[in-house]
């Protein structure tokens, strides 16, 4: 029996676990202190896990330095310490592991991490590290709250919105891993925002939207950029929301823009003749997001000043310092990452090479705004992009108010009332979420609340389509491959709980052979039912994800060497999509599973 | 005086989503059973989180259930003073900049260090200590002192024999933590005394 609902926000950067008790009347959500190390031998409780690991050596090993209360002998450190660590011992710790767990050039199975790690460094794969930041947040809840584990309880766990099915079931797989309960539901992240919003407002939210309105939700975390559209209608006298749309992965985010500062900084020290060691830029690192906040804030400081102080024990003599001032900010950050552009603009394109380093695939263009644009023109309706009412701002990044103000007057701008168009206002930004750091996990509890009680919830179904790739019949053409049409299997915007047969010619599969699909998803095709076939797409509109395999056992009660098959689509009620072959010619069925190798550690 | 009292309250609580919690928790120790064993005193004017006191004493069961109890309360192998010192040097530079004689350098030179040290030790007692006015009173207001107060939360001067009850200006509106939240250090008895390792940069 649950007695909690525990909300977890698996961040880029960050890791934060809100709960709320089931049994209460109005029930509180809440924060879970997390005890981390911070130093060697140090242990300390704080609101987020930084989701960073560092692999430490033998020596550190043997001092129990990085011992935790429920974990002795440990040769590894998460959180704060492993943070630090990151800037000094690049090769030695893992950042970013959800960042690749979206790349799906790479297998998130196989040992790569930290990419340029030492002989004597065990690496790991990003599935293994997003285990082990949620062991560690499983241990710290089953260590805070030893007669109600974790694993009997209900659990919410968030993904970006703009994950597909594959990273999705990697993120699952991990988290059960980690030894939450089977009943884990996956929720998106910029909806998790807008419950944390709905929890923080009560019952006032009905009367700030009305019907037809529509919520864009911009959730800049550390390294990612998310949007979201959510639309507001009435149903029987009652408001419903329903989320329209979501944007593609975005590899953006805040830390981008600390860096981009930093590395301004650096350079003004270089001409001072100041060179900055790996210690001292973390600190700048730091310098720079204080400064960013103070300097972008509404009436902020004209100048800031950055001091670097010096590393041996004398502080005030070793320390350099420098101003910037207000208009450089704004020229690196605001023109750096949201820019003025017209609505009609596109993001730059990434250049295509025929070599590539084997790494995330950072956005080529980091104009968010140009992203936005895209994203309300590409789910308008009739060639005319969307037209949001109301913007809700999450992620640490928007503490900078500067940033939250360049977004929606450039939104203001894109839908000023024209002489000839609507007189409507211009989209206004949605008083609350003050509490930027936490409020994803918030959101998670507070969704796994309404979903216990029966409370409010956001409709959508899944925010993707996605297509298996069938080769066509017809004259083969020597060296050329038959051209690959995309059969759609599940159509955007298919609901949870619901299943159906997909509406194909029979497919055969050979028995005792791994059969392989390819695998396509996407964002924007909304036209696509369920057993359309779509012959030609371009990478923006579809793109391939991780194939589909089966293996058929070799079984006796199969006559012939192949069996007919039909697909049919699942989404279960804990978000996940599931594709199975049923035969045509008896009950038996087989489900596709994600083509996953071997964890080679 | 206790009208005016409750009204700021109310909007105090209204308004304050840490202290209504905070008061919240009040009421709900105050409304338990006189038969069940009491939580331990110090626990009603804290924030509900873990707190170096929780792993001390345990709260008693069944006084607020929903509140994270750590399970092995660890007796800690070095002065929490110590460890308080250490976080202050590791994330301010504290002890670097109390030991550095101050005579070589011009103010503008000290000043640039202590805004970073300001920011830095600030967030660290913000975030262990969460101190706050211990009277929410404006410095300089009237105020009255309550009959049978205690000497440690008001300090008299002035014509301190006069008949209770007291009234005066508020000079000052002292301090009090509303947690304490201190790291917890294991590390081996020989380094108890370390406040910062040697850092060594291996060629």
């Amino acid at each position: 029996m649950s007695q909690y609902v525990i909300g977890i926000d698996l961040g880029t950067t960050n890791s934060v676990l809100a709960y709320a008790p089931l049994a209460e009347e109005t029930p509180q959500v809440q924060i879970l202190p997390i005890p981390q190390l911070v130093a060697a031998g140090t242990v300390e409780s704080l609101s987020a896990l930084p989701s960073f690991l560092y692999l430490g050596t033998a020596a550190e090993a043997e001092s129990k330095s990085l011992d935790l209360p429920w974990s002795a002998n440990r040769d590894f450190a998460i959180g704060t310490l492993a943070r630090r660590q990151s800037a000094e011992m690049p090769d030695r710790t893992v950042g970013g592991a959800k960042s690749w767990l979206a790349h799906s050039r790479v297998d998130r199975h196989q040992a790569i991490l930290p990419g340029n790690a030492p002989d004597d460094v065990q690496k790991i794969s990003p599935v293994t590290a997003s285990r082990r930041y949620l062991e560690h947040l499983v241990a710290a809840w089953d260590s805070a709250m030893p007669d109600a584990p974790l694993a009997e309880q209900v659990v919410v766990l968030t993904v970006p919105a703009s994950f597909d099915a594959s990273a999705r079931e990697l993120t699952r797989e991990a988290a059960l891993a980690a030894g939450l309960p089977v009943g884990l539901i996956l929720l998106e992240e910029p909806q998790a925002a807008v419950y944390a919003w709905l929890d923080e407002t009560g019952d006032r939210w009905r009367k700030m939207l009305r019907p037809n309105d529509t919520l864009l939700v911009c959730d800049v975390g550390g390294g990612t950029t998310d949007l979201t559209l959510v639309g507001v209608a009435e149903e029987n006298g009652e408001l419903v929301l329903r989320r329209l749309a979501v944007g593609n992965h975005l590899l953006v985010g805040g830390d981008n823009m600390d860096l981009t500062l930093a590395h301004f900084v650096s350079q003004q020290f270089a001409e001072q003749g100041v060179q900055l060691d790996p210690w001292q830029s973390v600190s700048l690192w730091h310098s720079c997001r204080a400064a960013k906040e103070a300097l972008l804030a509404e009436g902020g400081e004209a100048t800031h000043r950055i001091t670097i102080a010096g590393r041996s024990s004398r502080l005030i003599g070793g320390s350099k310092s420098i101003e910037i001032a207000r208009q450089q900010a704004a020229d690196l950050l605001l023109d750096g990452f949201f820019p003025q552009c017209a609505l009609t603009d596109r993001p730059a394109r990434r250049r295509a090479s025929g070599f590539q380093e084997i790494g995330l695939p950072f956005e080529a263009d980091t104009g968010i705004t140009r992203h936005l644009a895209a994203f309300l023109q590409a789910h308008g309706t009739h060639g005319a992009p969307v037209r949001p009412t109301h913007l809700l701002f999450n992620g640490g990044v928007f503490k900078a108010a500067g940033l939250q103000n360049r977004l929606l007057e450039l939104v203001g701008n894109w839908f000023a009332p024209t002489e000839t168009g609507s007189a409507r206002e211009k989209p206004v930004a949605l008083p609350g979420l003050h509490d930027l750091d936490h409020a994803v996990a918030r959101g998670a509890a507070a969704y796994g609340l309404a979903k216990q009680r029966g409370g409010l919830r956001i409709r959508g179904g899944t925010a993707r389509s996605y297509y298996v790739g069938i080769e066509t019949a017809g004259l083969a053409i020597p060296g050329a491959p038959r051209p690959l049409r995309a059969l759609c299997v599940a159509p955007i915007g298919m609901e949870e709980g619901t299943e159906a047969d997909v509406p194909s010619g029979e497919i055969g599969l050979v028995v005792g052979e791994p059969a392989q699909f390819r695998f396509f998803s996407s964002s924007t095709r909304k036209q696509d039912s369920i057993g359309d076939l779509v012959p030609h797409w371009t990478e923006e509109e579809i793109s391939e994800t991780d194939s589909l395999e089966t293996t058929l056992p070799a079984d006796d009660t199969l006559a012939d060497d192949y069996v007919p098959v039909k697909f049919h689509a699942r989404l279960t009620e804990l978000g996940v999509f599931e594709l199975w072959c049923n035969s045509t010619k008896n009950d038996q069925r087989w489900k596709l599973e994600f083509s996953v190798r071997e964890d080679t550690e | 005086m206790h009208l005016l009292i409750a009204l700021k309250a109310f909007f105090l609580v209204l308004f304050n989503g840490r202290l209504s919690s905070q008061v919240n928790d009040v009421l709900v120790h105050r409304s338990e059973p006189a038969g069940l064993p009491t939580a331990v005193p110090s626990q009603s004017d804290e924030t509900p989180t873990v707190s170096s006191f929780a792993e001390k004493t345990l709260p008693a069961k069944g006084s607020s259930g929903h509140k994270p109890a750590v399970a092995k309360p660890v007796k800690p192998a070095r002065s929490e003073a110590l460890t308080l010192l250490a976080a202050l040097q590791r994330e301010g530079r504290l002890l670097d900049f109390l030991k550095e004689p101050l005579t070589d350098y011009s103010d503008a030179q000290i000043g640039a260090v202590a805004r970073d040290l300001h920011r830095d030790c600030g967030k660290l007692v913000e975030r262990m200590f969460n101190v706050q006015p211990l009277l929410t009173e404006a410095e300089g207001a009237a105020i009255e002192v309550p009959v049978g107060f205690d000497a440690a939360r008001y300090r008299l001067v002035g014509n301190v024999g006069a008949t209770p009850p007291l009234k005066g200006a508020l000079i000052h509106h002292g301090w009090q933590a509303t947690v304490c939240e201190l790291p917890v250090w294991n590390g081996s008895d020989a380094a108890a005394k370390v406040v910062a390792p040697a850092e060594v940069e291996v060629k």
